[in-house]
């Protein structure tokens, strides 16, 4: 199953601020401010201008990072459904 | 905190390089929270809101005195309820000296504004009125 494609802006749309372990991130598009806990910031990384499934997502995380999660699959699915309700990743 | 922080001159998207655990989270966790921007919408809130005169908490009856402190009905220079409530639009006109709104007394309209001038915490009406203070 392939699942919807999803993209994140470029960085240059985003004023991110580190605040110890959230991050802070206004949305210049949106005008929105959000903060964020991990993995969200990491999963905007991996999407910036850069279209991708949950799979192609995890796979690009996984380059990265260890990930951990019972279900990852579900796991991503869930945070890139709560991403794409504030409005910081798209449907590509 | 330690030496995790890995290069963030880009604002702070930019991963670390060495190797982390990245946990995901259970499916319905929630890594987001999104802040309403508030002070966005004060300035259409305000002029929407209502205040109240006198609150409906006012012992029954009640008449506004000529200084806005409320009294038995009957009293004399005391004047009635407002027919209705005063809007936070009309209220920042009245506390700036400015128009009677349509329908109130000229008279009246200054005992109103006094007795919202003595709006307190918890009062109907205080929040309308404290939202008129806040600058735009």
């Amino acid at each position: 199953m392939a699942g919807p494609r999803f993209v994140a802006d470029l960085p240059e749309q985003l004023r991110a601020v580190p605040l110890e372990t959230l991050t802070a991130v206004f949305h210049a598009p949106s005008g929105m401010t959000h903060l964020l806990a991990p993995p969200a910031p990491q999963i905007l990384a991996a999407l910036a201008g850069r279209p991708g499934t949950a799979e192609e997502v995890l796979g690009r995380i996984a380059e990265q990072f260890d990930v951990e999660a019972g279900d990852a699959s579900a796991a991503m699915a869930s945070r890139l459904a709560e991403l794409e309700t504030a409005g910081l990743v798209r449907r590509a | 905190m330690s030496d995790e922080t890995g290069k963030t001159d880009d604002g702070g998207m930019k991963m670390p390089n060495r190797r982390v655990v990245l946990a995901l989270g259970a499916a319905a966790a929630s890594t987001v929270v999104t802040i309403r921007p508030a002070l966005a919408q004060t300035a259409g809130s305000v002029l929407n809101c209502e205040i109240p005169v006198p609150a409906p908490e006012a012992p029954a009856g009640s008449h506004i005195a000529a200084d806005g402190t409320l009294v038995p009905a009957g009293t004399q220079g005391a004047f009635p309820p407002a027919p209705r409530p005063i809007t936070g639009e009309e209220a920042r006109a009245l506390l700036n000296g400015g128009p009677t709104p349509a329908g109130l007394d000229a008279e009246a309209a200054q005992a109103y504004t006094n007795y919202i001038r003595r709006l307190q915490a918890g009062m109907s009406g205080f929040t309308c009125y404290a939202s008129l203070q806040m600058p735009r």
